[in-house]
This record gives C-alpha cells, structure tokens and sequence, in this order.
C-alpha cells in the first residue's frame, strides 16, 4: 500500500465508501422493482381499469374483498400450491436420482450429462411449442404412440383431468436437470474419507448414504426446493403457452389469472390484488426456508 | 486376532506403479509403524488392508485366508482417518455408536420410517449406549456426548475418532497419520496415550506416519517405506543403530546420521576435500565407502585434539542438549576447504557449552559406533568387530 491509497480511504471516506459501493444496485432496484411493486399495491387498492389506467380512485380493500367472495379464487390458489407441490416434490427427486447416477464416472458421462441438461437449456417457449406438438391430440407422438399400442387417443391438455399432469410433466422435465446440476455440486463435495469410514464402520451402500451423503447434500437440496417452489409459483410461459390456464380454470395459477384478470376483464385493480397474494405466498416458501435453514445451522453448532 | 501377511503386493494406478511387490508378515499384538516420506505408497498400502482400495496383485493373508476381495465390514477392522473423518450432522454419542448400529442393523430396517424408528431404538438399546458411554468415559468424552464434531476442537475430535473405532472392540486397529492435524503439545500427549492404549486392549496396531518421532517411541517393529518399496523391516533399535541402507540412515533420527563419502587407502580415510586420519577399527573391503555416525556418538573437541578437523556452522541450543552442525575443514590446505557436500556434520551433546560460531574445533569418534555403507549401492556393509549390536 503506498501512503497515498491509505490516505484515501481514510477518516470520512472509508465510513462513506460501503454505502458508495451500495448505492448503484440499490437505486436500480428501487427504479425498477420497489417502486413498480408499491404501484402494484396501490393498484391493488383501487378500483383501475385498463381502458384508463391513471383513473382508479381509492376502494380500500374492496378487491380482496372481492377475491376473497370468489370461488374462482380458491380454485387457483389450489392449483397454484398444487402446481409448486407436484414439481417440487416431483423435480427434486428425480434430478437429485439423476444427479447420483451420474456422480460416479463411467464411459460416456459428459455425453450423458449433455443429453440431460437438454431439458434446461432448452428455451422455456420453445420447449412448451415442442411439447405442444407431442401432446397435440390428432397428429402428436404420445397419441401416435398410443394408437400404435391399440389404445384410445387422450385429450391431453384439453381435459380438465390431464392438463395438470400434462403441464406438470413438462414443468419436471424443465427443471430437473438444474436441479441434477445443483446435487451434483453437492456431491462432489461430500468427502470421501467420511464415506470410506462409514464403509469401515459396517454400513451397507444404502446406509452410508442416509447417514453421509444425505445430511451432507441436504442444504442444497433444501435450497433448490425453494427456488424450485418461487419459480412454480410465478411461472407463466409454459402454462400459457399449452393451456392458457384452461380447461375451466384447471390449470389457472395466480400469474395466469393475473393475465387474464388484467388483459381480458380490464381489471387492473383485481389483478394487483392476485398479485399481491402471489407475492405473499413466495414470501411465505422462502420465510419457512429460512427459519429451517437457521434452525439446522444451529443444530450444526451444539 | 489376524496376523497379517503380505505375498508380492502390488498397487498401480492405470501405469504408475505405487507399491511394487510388497512382502511382510504382521503378528498378532504388534504395534507396527509403516515410516516413511509422503508419497511412498504407505497410507495405500493401509488402505488395502482396510479394504477401501483395490489390490493390483498379489495376496493379503488374515490368519492365512485370502483376504484380497473381502468387504471392509467382514475384515473387522477399524480405521482412524487423518481428517477424522467424523460424521457431522451426528452428536458425539451418535458417532461413537455408529458402528454398534451398523453391526445391529438388519436389511429391512432400510424402509422409510422404520429406519428412523429402528436406529433410534438401536441407540437407546442397553447394550450399545452401555459400551458408548463405557468408551467415553474411558477417552474422557462423557461431558461432550451430546454435542456436535463442529463445536469440539482438533484434540477431541481426534478422541472421538479413537472411541469410534475402539467401539466396536475389532482385533484390527488402522491409523493413518492420525496425529498430524494436533498441535505439537498434544501430538505429544496422544502419542503416549495412543501407546497406553495399545498396552491395554493388546490389539495389533498398523500406524502410518511420516514422522520418525512417532514411529520411534510408539512402535515395536518398523518398516520404513521409499517409493514404494520396503527398505527395512526391524525394531526400532535396529533401525536406529543398524540402518540398512543411507536411505533410512537419513530418514530416522534428528539430526540425522552423518554420513561422509570417504575413499580408503589401507587404514587411511579421506574425504573429498583432501581431509584424510588413520582409522583405528576394523575395516570393510572396498575403496569407495560412506561413513556414517550418529550425531551423539561424535567428541565435540578442542582445536587439534580430535582427527578431524572442523569449524563451528550452527549451534542449536535446545536447553538439555546442543546440536552443533561443523564443517570438516581440511588443515592441510590452511583450514579454508569446505566439503564438496558442503554437508555439515552434527554433534549431539548434552548441556549448554559456550560455543560460537566460526570456532575452530576437532572431531573424533569410537571406532565401534561407526556404521558402513557402500558407496555405491548405499546399502551397509556388515564389519564383524565394529557393530557390537548386531551380534
């Protein structure tokens, strides 16, 4: 350090300098995430219209009220927790299964790993433009295949009891390879003495596994279950593009409905409302992540 | 209780060969040390007996039977990893526990919600948390039962790692540089209770270690290890006095042994800078030998009283003792020649004399501790008179 640079960061400037280093992510982020999300919660206490966006006056909570009397409502807060449930559940499993199928080397691994993070890398539009054509009903591959096998042709994404299942599926596929990725780190890190001492210590493959490798991968896991769960909760591409959010709303989750609520009933006002309670439930995934996260570091500490 | 033998063993990875053709045999109740530098292939060679790493070729014998491919479980033996290698999200308890829970645990009790129920009903079992604390008192464990490996400090860890592996009561103790994360206090202080603890359980004990200290003091036979190849095999005594080969007379010892090359004219020794003294002791053949002496077997002497002339380098003062490192000065040419080695020759002696560096002083020595090697093969050559020890 020469006496010049330590002069520099001396006295005023060294206490100042954090908020220096601060000030540009923060300003961004006040320009285009506080202050539009304040706007949506205003919105959302007015009765606006999209035909005349600066003309809503102030209702109070009259569009929650509004929700809250809806049985629509609660059908796509369903689907919603539902939809983050399944893939969560659904995705994690089988990306960590593939994540230690492929964590030991064997011939053609980096082939193999390509070929299944082809899911992720894949554009979410034009997977679900891939995948439409698959599910389509008269000239898809599944009912190709199925008529092929004699059996009768499935209305995959036009039936109120396939579309979830069907945009599910097409969901795990999405994101299981990030989620292979994520455990993959993870269990490289894992060391191999500790394993080896189990192996010593009498445990059979299963049981080195339960009490090594999983503890030791489990944070991550937890990690990529919540971003897994924000990620279901405000996706939209993928449900739109198949579905739109039908058959008769079996499919609908809040971002869907905020579309529909917004562009096609004109009710700015509403769609704030569904919005905020959006808002509310990934507040509510990444608040019950924290408290455990907390919680097993000091359990770790005892 | 095995006794371990070892037929040609032999480790390579892919072309690199790690362990070639290794012979040995491990009797029962032995505290053998496997010493040596990093990289010579001993903790690999540990690890093959565990049963962690694959065996290229040749035999591992237990007690005679072919152990080549058996499970770690069935060897019964038990492992202290350097890095301890403890279970983390596991209170102390768990850890110490575990084996006897492995030993305990039936195939079915791999189902969800069984397993959880089975492993807690298996700690709790009388027998196995009776030998889980019985162990913990033992290693004075009991007041950190019940925290976790990331709040204990590098020498509980280490206990803790001990208790695991005494647990289960194996014939068959593996430790790989067990001692090399502590401090040098309580290297000190486990390496004594480490050796107690072998007196007690009379157990066979295979101890990896790079430290000749440790090997030293600890073990009942030694094999010193190079390259994956043994160099000697015998007690610490005979390594100590009779060392096989300059290899081993380098590697065991502080300071080490000095070793000088000399060149033998009748009775006459001279080294290469032209300093030459009459030896008065038997002689091998030879003309081209290396001349070796421990550091405390050397006569630290006045100027012109010993037959080697030398010159004060360095003067350790370690309180009891002093080691003095001297150059061999040749008189003949005015006293400034040094070494073409440019070696020092050390001097082990006790108290604290005033000595300064640059001195002029002499060396002399006992023709009997003198020990021998070839200057060419650097192996020893046996003198009947001169090594009283070895008869």
């Amino acid at each position: 350090m020469t006496p010049g640079s330590s002069k520099w960061l001396s006295g005023k400037g060294k206490a100042i300098a954090p908020y220096v280093f601060i000030l540009p992510p923060l300003a961004y982020l006040a320009v285009f995430m506080f202050w539009p999300l304040a706007r949506q919660m205003w919105l959302s206490l007015t009765d606006t219209r999209l035909t005349n966006p600066n003309g809503g006056s102030f209702v109070g909570l009259e569009n929650y009220q509004w929700l809250f009397d809806d049985p629509e409502f609660y059908t796509t807060l369903n689907v919603t927790v539902l939809y983050a449930a399944v893939t969560v559940v659904l995705g994690v499993a089988l990306g960590t299964i593939s994540a230690l199928a492929i964590n030991r080397p064997f011939p053609g691994r980096p082939l193999a790993r390509a070929i299944m993070l082809f899911g992720w890398a894949v554009p979410n539009v034009a997977a679900s433009l891939i995948w439409l054509w698959m599910y389509n009903e008269r000239s898809g591959v599944f009912n190709d295949m199925l008529a092929s096998l004699g059996l009768d042709r499935v209305s995959w994404l036009t039936s109120t009891h396939m579309a979830f299942s069907s945009i599910v599926a097409v969901t795990v596929w999405q994101v299981a390879p990030f989620v292979m990725l994520v455990v993959l780190a993870a269990l490289q890190s894992v060391p191999d003495e500790v394993r080896e001492a189990a192996r010593v210590d009498g445990a059979d493959a299963l049981s080195v596994f339960r009490a090594v490798t999983l503890p030791h991968i489990l944070p991550s896991l937890q990690l990529v279950s919540l971003l897994v769960a924000v990620w279901s909760i405000r996706r939209f591409d993928i449900i739109y593009l198949l579905t739109g959010g039908g058959p008769i709303g079996s499919t609908s989750t809040l971002v869907v409905k905020i579309r529909q609520t917004a562009f096609e009933s004109h009710e700015l006002g509403v769609a704030s409302a569904y919005g905020a309670i959006g808002l509310i439930l990934a507040l509510l995934v990444a608040f019950v992540h924290f408290v455990t996260d907390r919680r097993r570091q000091k359990w770790m500490a005892q | 209780m095995p006794e371990l033998t070892f037929k040609n063993l032999s480790k390579s990875f892919g072309s690199h060969v790690v362990i070639d053709a290794f012979n040995a045999t491990i009797e029962d109740g032995e505290f053998l040390v496997l010493l040596g530098p990093s990289g010579c292939g001993k903790s690999t060679l540990l690890r093959m007996i565990a049963g962690l790493s694959e065996i290229t070729s040749g035999e591992l014998l237990f007690d005679g039977d072919r152990a080549n491919d058996w499970h770690p479980r069935q060897r019964g033996v038990a492992f202290v990893f350097q890095s301890y290698a403890l279970y983390p999200h596991m209170t102390v308890r768990a850890n110490i526990a575990f084996p006897l829970v492995m030993d305990a645990f039936k195939k079915w009790y791999h189902l969800p919600i069984v397993n959880a129920v089975a492993r807690r009903r298996l700690m709790k079992s009388p027998d196995i948390a009776a030998r889980t604390e019985n162990i913990a008192r033992q290693l004075e464990l009991d007041s950190l039962l019940d925290r976790r490996p990331a709040s204990l400090s590098g020498g509980q860890r280490q206990r803790v790692a001990l208790a695991r592996a005494l647990v289960r009561n194996p014939s068959l103790y593996l430790l790989d540089e067990p001692l090399s994360n502590l401090d040098a206090k309580l290297r000190t202080q486990m390496r004594s209770e480490i050796s107690a603890l072998h007196h007690k359980v009379g157990k066979t004990f295979v101890y990896v270690t790079h430290d000749q200290v440790e090997a030293m003091t600890m073990a009942t036979r030694i094999i010193v290890m190079n390259k994956g190849e043994v160099q000697q095999i015998d007690t610490p005594e005979g390594i100590y006095n009779n060392p096989a080969n300059t290899f081993v007379a380098r590697f065991v010892g502080a300071p080490p042994m000095n070793l000088v090359p000399v060149t033998r004219k009748g009775r006459r020794l001279a080294t290469s800078n032209a300093q030459a003294w009459n030896h008065d002791g038997e002689l091998p053949d030879g003309e081209r030998l290396i001349f070796g002496v421990r550091p405390e077997k050397l006569q630290f002497l006045a100027w012109g009283q010993g037959r080697m002339p030398a010159q004060v380098a360095v003067v350790e003062r370690l309180g009891a003792e002093t080691v003095i490192g001297c150059r061999l000065v040749s008189d003949e040419h005015g006293g400034t020649t040094n070494l073409v080695e440019n070696d020092l020759v050390f001097v082990r002696i006790s108290g604290n004399p005033r000595t300064k560096i640059n001195e002029q002083c002499s060396l002399d020595y006992h023709a009997e501790d003198v020990v021998w090697f070839d200057a060419h093969t650097q192996t020893r050559i046996p003198v009947r008179a001169a090594a009283p020890a070895l008869v």
